[in-house]
């Protein structure tokens, strides 16, 4: 039992530019922590919220604005874990991996040539500060992230998995949609944790969940080719979630492949 | 007072889909200016989509909003399967609107209990709501369950769906996991007939705003529904929502990220209130006599009552949901049958697709090539087809309660606001009212 007068450790939750989807996660599993922490600031569910030091901060969405950076460095200052949550914090995710241009060009295109909106091109916030924890997934999975949480408590760095999606799908025995379907399934080279989710329904792993350990990318496109699905999707089927791009130029071969 | 200019300010609202900030700007007791002001980093999604294969779309549109993902991939697969003549099953069809079914009730629960409720009850905050007020709680808790459920069923997670795709799902739900949803809708039938009532009796505390243009998807079957193709509005004109750019107009403002469309020059309203407007007679009969019994159903037309409306609203798609599920676990169907998503191959060309979301209309238009890939995107949101209109009900509320003191403003605003949008940060109070010497 807690001693009655011990303080609850501090947890804040917070949120750069995203979808929510993790705000979303972490609370309908607020109930199972509230025992456990203290809220300090979480603004999308409660109104009193305050930028002062946590034991662990969570941190949802990329830095797309000078706004998410200054509040990022804020929230780094202020914590003594930072967790990053979701793909948008731990790859930049869509609207990284998707973007072709400068985000001026974008700004451009989007409101016209007299529009001066701040933009930065959208990125993961390690770029910015540094990051303890990284649970990637779009959106996360509960239990991850609770677990992850648990171990911080616990003073404790957690270990997640990075292996690749297949190996949950072997475990869950499901055919394998990229060779009897020829669906193309990035599950080689995405990072486990959804339990081989779109597998499982017979559909094929889009990569929400970033790299896995390792990812053989350019074994992945060579497959990908085969099953004839042309090179420029392969790549930007490889890129959508936010996989950075150094993850495309280790091999020469691939190279060559991708100017062809 | 005369000299004084007064400047409301809401820093942060929250998500249109993303952070925006209200501003007022009040000069010898009349309003100046009113601006709605969407920071949210911007993300571009309509470029992003470009040179992407039409598969793809879907999953990447998702992520415009968790709370709204699953309208998102429906309306992009309605646009990619009108560009490429693809028929999807029956079955696929009904599976996909008990899906969007899920979201409505699991987004308007949250946005009632969560948002709009600790107003009208007096809670501070969601900690507070779930210490203090249990019985709502509970009803939000498991309404938003409900919601979740249907759609991890169909759509394999509560958010962002992964079993619906452009040409149908990549599975179909067995008999006994919809049986089991069969069993949490009656069950939550209590819960939603409740949450009505509570609603009824709130007394609104700004007076009611002039007649909107309510704009609204002409459902696609005889009932009530969120699917169709064809555009209605109060202003006596119905067209298709292919030729929505003829009827709606899309402009950028200087002060926002967001744009904001207007109809024939007029601001619009769409969502939950519009809906009712126009189709409460097809209404099934539990959510009729909610409606028959409501101040909307005597032309009441404050924006305070999108709130009610959302409640008829889940009244409504629990019935029709039951309605789905009853007819596919009795029709003979391919239920449980795995399903194959070929390509489609060889067919530019550009077409719209449309829902009705939680707050309103969405519109994904695309052109795609030979090779199915993306040229050319436009998304057109609720949020951005209601700023224009939120902006004129500020003005009139703070015009209406403008010799009232700063806190009754605020509350009031506040109030308005969350109205509009499912946005868990408008739980929080964000008003600030500044007075400035000129
Ligand atoms: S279906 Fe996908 S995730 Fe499963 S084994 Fe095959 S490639 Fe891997
Ligand atoms: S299988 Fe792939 S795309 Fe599907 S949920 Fe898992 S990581 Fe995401």
């Amino acid at each position: 039992m807690r001693h009655e007068k011990t303080p609850l450790p501090m947890i804040a939750v917070h949120s750069l530019t995203g979808c929510a989807g993790e705000l979303l996660v972490i609370l309908e599993n607020l109930d199972k922590l509230l025992p456990y922490v203290q809220v300090v600031s979480f603004p999308f569910a409660q109104s009193k919220n305050e930028m002062r030091p946590v034991d662990i901060a969570f941190v949802e969405g990329s830095v797309s604005q000078t706004h998410d950076l200054e509040k990022l460095q804020q929230i780094r200052n202020n914590c003594r874990w930072l967790v990053a949550v979701g793909n948008c914090a731990v790859w930049g995710c869509v609207q990284a991996g998707c973007a072709k241009t400068s985000p001026q060009e974008m700004l451009k295109a989007a409101y016209g040539q007299d529009i001066n909106f701040d933009a930065l091109p959208a990125t993961a916030i390690d770029k910015y500060v540094p990051v303890d924890v990284k649970l990637s997934g779009c959106p996360i999975n509960a239990t991850q992230f609770l677990s992850v949480t648990a171990s911080l408590l616990k003073d404790h760095l957690p270990y997640i998995t990075k292996k690749p999606v297949c190996l949950e799908c072997k475990l869950r025995e499901n055919g394998c949609v990229l060779i009897e379907k020829d669906l193309p399934c990035l599950g080689p080279v995405t990072a486990g944790g959804c339990g081989a989710l779109c597998p499982t329904f017979g559909a094929a792993c889009y990569g929400c969940w970033g790299p896995s350990e390792d990812p053989q990318m350019e074994a992945m496109s060579v497959i990908l080719e085969e099953k004839g699905y042309a090179m420029d999707e392969v790549l930007g089927r490889l890129s959508a979630f936010g996989a950075p791009k150094e993850l495309f130029s280790r091999s020469s071969n691939f190279q060559n492949r991708k100017s062809e | 007072m005369t000299d004084e200019e007064k400047i409301i300010e809401i820093p942060e609202i929250c998500r249109v889909e993303g952070h925006s900030a209200v501003k007022v700007n009040i000069q010898d007791n009349q309003v100046i200016d009113v601006a709605l002001d969407v920071f949210e980093g911007t993300r571009f999604f309509e470029q992003l989509v470009v040179n992407h294969h039409y598969e793809e779309i879907p999953h990447i549109t998702s992520r415009v909003c968790a709370i709204c993902s699953t309208g998102h991939v429906v309306a992009a697969a309605f646009a990619i399967e009108n560009i490429l003549n693809i028929q999807v099953s029956e079955q696929t069809h009904l599976l996909r609107e008990l899906m969007h079914l899920g979201m409505i009730i699991e987004s308007h629960a949250t946005h009632i209990y969560a948002l709009a409720l600790p107003d009208f009850i007096g809670a501070v905050d969601l900690l507070d709501f779930a210490g203090n007020h249990v019985k709502e709680f509970t009803a939000w808790t498991q309404l938003r369950k409900l919601g979740a459920a249907i759609q991890t069923t169909i759509g394999g997670r509560p958010f962002h769906p992964i079993n619906l795709h452009v040409g149908g799902l990549s599975s179909i739900p067995t008999a006994e996991a919809l049986s089991q949803l069969l069993i949490e809708l009656k069950q939550n039938e209590a819960n939603a007939f409740n949450t009505c009532e509570l609603l009824s009796g709130f007394i609104p505390k700004t007076k009611a705003s002039a007649t909107p243009n309510y704009l609204a998807l002409l459902p696609e079957a005889s009932g009530y529904g969120f699917f169709g193709s064809t555009i209605i509005s109060s202003a006596g004109w119905q067209d298709s929502i292919q030729n929505y750019q003829e009827y709606l107009t899309e402009v950028s403002v200087p002060y926002s990220h967001a744009k904001r469309s207007t109809s024939k020059g007029q601001p619009i309203m769409v969502g939950a209130m519009s809906r009712l407007h126009h189709f409460s007679k097809r209404l099934t009969p539990a959510a009729k006599q909610f409606y028959e019994s409501s101040p909307l159903s005597k032309g009441d037309t404050n924006t305070i009552w999108n709130n009610l409306a959302q409640a008829i609203e889940i009244v409504e798609a629990i019935e029709r949901s039951k309605n789905i599920i009853e007819k596919l676990l009795t029709e003979p169907s391919e239920l449980g049958r795995d399903c194959h998503i070929r390509r489609t191959e060889g067919k530019a060309g550009k077409a719209v697709g449309a829902v009705e979301c939680p707050r309103g209309t969405l519109y994904h238009y695309y052109e795609i090539d030979e090779a199915g890939k993306i040229q050319k995107a436009d998304m057109i949101t609720p949020s951005a087809q209601n700023s224009h209109r939120i902006e004129a009900d500020i003005r009139e509320v703070v015009n209406s309660s403008i010799s009232g003191d700063e806190a009754n403003i605020q509350s009031n605003l506040e109030t308005l606001v969350r109205a509009y949008d499912p946005c868990n940060t408008c739980a929080t109070h964000m008003v600030s009212v500044h007075y400035k010497q000129v």
